[in-house]
């Protein structure tokens, strides 16, 4: 039994404990630096952070455990290889992976007809989404709104969204004047924009 | 300009969901290279996609998704990568990979995970207090030296070997601790921990036999699993341990645990 018990903290151990912060406290700005420095270390906290929501969002579009993964693994390869596609202050790393998520997903579900590359992704800032519980009372917010909208009017929305079909395939499927979509559409996106910022 | 020069909203919706046709797109797109009014609508309405993205049911990740990444960009110390993800998705089918709970194959996993932090593959910290440690001796020396003192800990007869439990039955959030007070080692794995809000940490304690105050032993937050880890937090050696405790503190740490303890577990008693 050692006799400095009084002091049990060594300057060494303080200094270590400081670094610890340091990590935990690393946003993702400061991760996304470590990915342009080729710190696997910082990209697999990356990884670690959005691979479920990214996974989620293509499993949604694509139904299919296998096809969903390949569009994960492949985005979050392509931030390793450039990360420079993200531009840190333009939103953030969240909302940005989410629609290249989604947009990957559809993609691969019209297979063969490209799209923007993931560079073209703009978003706006916004609040915090890399914290996961902001992140879920967003969500939350979100999914009631979309709940308390007109059958129709979410189904149009859906059908656009997460089927990825055009607006005319809507029109279509659904026997609704293109024009009634658009608005739907439009007016449905920005009752979830209003339900969040509320 | 007048509004009817710009691109309406529903066209610009339509265009940021990819749902127009290519002949549809070009006179947008050359709008937008030439309009800062079009481009921040469209920014603004791919938040709106981003919060109707994030709105789709959350799913684990597939059994060695991340093993699958890691190897896929070179973090590859292979045996390290997939105690991780056995420790992060313990569900999987496959008996082979199915996280075993006995203490002999954890300590092994531990060890295996430890080694490749040795090899600096996946513990950020190690590498964060390699940055600090100005040039006494190499990197490289230090790094190996540590993954072997961290493994003489895992292996060591003498080390003690504490579970760390929530007191309600249910959710069931562990951690489990090898320390070896005569090295000041300390290596602790958790699991099944709840996530944890924004400006929050977990902080690991030890709770010394002598009665003296609790001393910080590391700060930790789980991945989307809920699973963490602490490896040899610089902590004073030769501290006989009653107790190691978790609390959830400020993100800055604490130098106090605040109350509630959140997960604690005793110290056995000599010979067990
Ligand atoms: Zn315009």
């Amino acid at each position: 039994m050692s006799g400095d018990n009084s002091n049990p903290i060594s300057p060494t151990g303080r200094s270590s404990f400081n670094q610890e912060r340091t990590r935990v406290a690393a946003g993702d700005d400061a991760l996304m630096d470590g990915v342009r420095s080729k710190d696997q270390a910082a990209m697999a906290e990356i990884f670690d952070r959005y691979a479920g929501l990214v996974y989620s969002i293509s499993l949604r579009v694509l139904n299919d455990q296998g096809y969903a993964e390949d569009v994960m693994q492949q985005i979050f390869f392509e931030v390793w290889e450039r990360p420079q596609s993200f531009v840190p202050g333009r939103g953030s790393l969240a909302g940005w992976l989410s629609v290249v998520a989604r947009n990957r997903a559809i993609d691969h579900l019209r297979r063969g007809k490209p799209s923007d590359s993931i560079d073209e992704v703009v978003l706006p800032a916004q609040s915090n989404l890399s914290v996961e519980a902001e992140r879920r009372l967003m969500m939350e917010k979100v999914r009631t709104r979309l709940e308390l909208l007109p059958k129709d009017q979410q189904e149009s929305l859906e059908l656009a969204f997460f089927e990825g079909l055009s607006h005319s395939e809507i029109a279509a499927q659904t026997g609704i004047p293109l024009g009634t979509i658009k608005t739907r559409i439009r007016s449905a996106l920005h009752l979830l924009r209003e339900a969040v910022q509320a | 300009m007048t509004d009817s020069i710009h691109i309406s909203l529903e066209d610009l919706t339509l265009y940021a969901m990819q749902a127009l046709s290519s002949a549809e797109r070009v006179p947008i797109r050359l709008h937008l290279a030439e309009c800062e009014i079009c481009r921040a609508e469209l920014a603004a309405v791919s938040g709106d996609l981003a919060l109707m993205a994030m709105s789709a049911e959350q799913h684990a990740l597939p059994e060695g998704a991340r093993d699958r990444f890691l190897t896929r960009i070179g973090a590859a110390a292979t045996p390290a990568n997939k105690i991780v993800e056995i420790d992060a998705y313990p569900a999987g089918p496959k008996p082979q990979t199915r996280r075993v709970q006995s203490w002999i194959p954890w300590t092994a996993a531990a060890a295996l995970l430890v080694i490749a932090a040795g090899l600096g593959s996946l513990l950020y910290r190690t590498r964060l207090d390699l940055q600090h440690e100005t040039a006494l001796t190499s990197a490289q020396t230090d790094e190996s030296r540590r993954a072997r003192e961290v493994l003489e800990v895992l292996t060591s007869r003498d080390a003690q070997r504490v579970v760390l439990t929530a007191g309600t039955p249910h959710p069931v959030p562990t951690a489990r601790a090898i320390y070896l007070a005569s090295r000041g080692a300390l290596v602790l794995q958790a699991n099944n921990l709840a996530p944890i809000e924004a400006g929050k940490t977990y902080e690991l304690w030890i709770i010394p036999a002598n009665g003296s105050a609790p001393i910080p032993a590391g700060l930790f937050r789980p991945d989307a699993a809920g699973s963490a880890s602490v490896v040899m937090p610089q902590i004073p050696v030769g501290v006989q341990a009653k107790a190691f405790g978790v609390t959830i503190e400020n993100a800055a740490g604490s130098s106090a645990p605040t109350l509630p303890i959140v997960l604690v577990g005793a110290v056995p008693s000599a010979g067990e």
